[in-house]
């Protein structure tokens, strides 16, 4: 994902040591460190849940491309051998690299459906992106 | 250029207005997301005018126009609009070395985080009828007669959805640097399901949403602010934008943290003289998440490429981003067929 919790720590990191401008006045530095702040917040969040987080995304994906195999031969058998992966490296970096994977597969695979009007798997799809996008969901103040 | 910014933004203001001018209480403040703004005092033999700084970064979120931003605000200043007025626009920079513009500041107004519950009470109401009034007298406006008409091109009305859906969707397909399916989805929607043509060519403002204005308190406009990204365009545009859930302080009752959906509606109805098409509407309200997750996918890579330098671009290209693929998410299985 991007920015990946990695980052974000990183960027924390950079703008705290970051000199002032002799031009901002205290407003703007506390509105900077309060922006900090919550960005590190934030980052507590997703580094207890990002790994948990993609692994379910992805085996998600991973089953809804099983259920698609009408539509295997035209993506090159890409479905099939996608739908059998398994995330054996837990890194964030190798999860979010399959995940990237995995999506660019399924927006594919999400074309070809609407185009065909398949209406049942159209719905299987958005209901799957409902529960990624409330997967990955982050709380101000969380 | 030598000199501190203040001194050298004080020699440019002598000579564009031919007396002495001493700069002072320059202090950057948060304001927007594409010009570094600032506040300062311009000091002359007359007296004082509190004024703001609105200059080019280095880098911004998203590629906007001075020109138009500034055009805007002399469209609508004193116009029945509370728009801030307008006084220099310097597109060469000069001694400040970057273009920027400088306007009126109009001091005593509170703004509200959109991610604040219940940010305007207990005048919400009230307010949220200025509000979307305002919003209705710039969609009633003819840009025709308005100095915006000079930088910034009226698009047919049977065009204005395709120049806006194939600029944002252009923006995530540069940018983008994680595949996102969600939004992806929902542009192809819009391209197969395209809304009828513009009731009438109007100035969208761009960015007009809670958040980006300041109020008095009980219930009043005193300056719609960021007008970065004005053009001429839909006016319904501007009504999805102002009614996205990223704007609703975490609220289902009431859009903008200030009004009932239906009241909004009839309230800017009223003030436009414009009727609110439902299946128009319905087309401008998923466009209005497309083009959040555009700006927010340009904060990311901006975020990445500047070095991670600007917490903003990453708390944007983050939560923000996040927040709205659930929005799209939930709006594309509304739609489901």
């Amino acid at each position: 994902m991007t920015p990946s919790v990695v980052e974000v720590m990183r960027g924390c990191a950079v703008a705290l040591t970051q000199p002032p401008s002799p031009d901002a006045g205290p407003e703007y530095f506390a509105s900077r460190v309060g922006m900090i702040s919550m960005l590190a917040n934030l980052a507590a969040q997703e580094a207890e849940h990002a790994a948990a987080a993609a692994v379910a995304e992805n085996a998600d994906i991973r089953a809804l491309f099983a259920q698609a195999a009408a539509y295997d031969g035209a993506l090159g058998g890409r479905l099939a051998r996608a739908a059998q992966g398994v995330d054996a490296d837990l890194t964030l970096t190798a999860l979010d690299a399959a995940n990237a994977r995995l999506r660019r597969l399924l927006i594919e695979l999400h074309t070809r459906v609407e185009d065909a009007g398949d209406t049942a798997l159209d719905r299987a799809i958005l209901a799957l992106y409902v529960r990624m996008a409330e997967g990955r969901r982050l709380q101000l103040g969380g | 250029m030598t000199g501190s910014l203040a001194e050298r933004l004080g020699a440019y203001l002598a000579r564009a207005w031919g007396e002495p001018v001493q700069v002072e209480k320059l202090a950057r403040i948060s304001g927007g997301a594409s010009r570094e703004t600032y506040r300062f005092d311009a000091v002359l033999a007359s007296g004082r005018r509190p004024l703001i700084l609105r200059r080019d970064p280095p880098g911004s979120l998203i590629e906007t126009d001075r020109r138009s931003e500034f055009l805007a605000l002399k469209s609508f200043h004193g116009a029945g609009v509370a728009a801030p007025e307008p006084l220099i626009l310097e597109l060469e920079g000069a001694e400040l070395e970057r273009p920027f513009f400088i306007m009126a500041r109009i001091d005593g107004g509170a703004t509200a985080s959109p991610f604040q519950p219940d940010a305007y009470a207990p005048n919400a109401a009230k307010l949220g009828g200025d509000f979307f009034a305002t919003l209705g007298r710039i969609a009633a406006a003819d840009p025709a007669s308005l100095p915006i008409a000079e930088a910034c091109e009226a698009p047919p009305l049977d065009g204005c959805w395709r120049r806006e859906l194939d600029y944002w969707s252009g923006v995530i397909e540069a940018d983008e640097l994680h595949p996102q399916p969600i939004v992806r989805a929902a542009i192809r929607r819009l391209y197969r399901n395209p809304p009828p043509p513009a009731q009438k060519i109007s100035v969208v403002h761009g960015d007009y949403r809670s958040g980006n204005f300041l109020h008095d308190g009980e219930g009043r406009v005193l300056a719609i602010l960021d007008w970065e990204m004005a053009h001429l365009g839909d006016p319904l545009e501007d009504l999805g934008w102002a009614m996205d859930p990223l704007w609703r302080h975490n609220e289902t009752h009431r859009v903008a943290g200030m009004l009932p959906k239906a009241e909004a509606i009839a309230v800017w109805e009223r003030a436009s003289g414009l009727k609110v098409d439902p299946a128009a509407f319905a087309w401008w309200e998923l466009f209005a998440s497309v083009k959040g997750q555009a700006i927010w996918t340009s904060s990311a890579k901006e975020y990445r490429d500047g070095g991670y330098q600007e917490p903003i671009l990453g708390f944007s290209g983050w939560l923000t981003a996040r927040r709205h693929d659930e929005i799209l998410a939930a709006k594309l299985a509304e739609l489901a067929p």
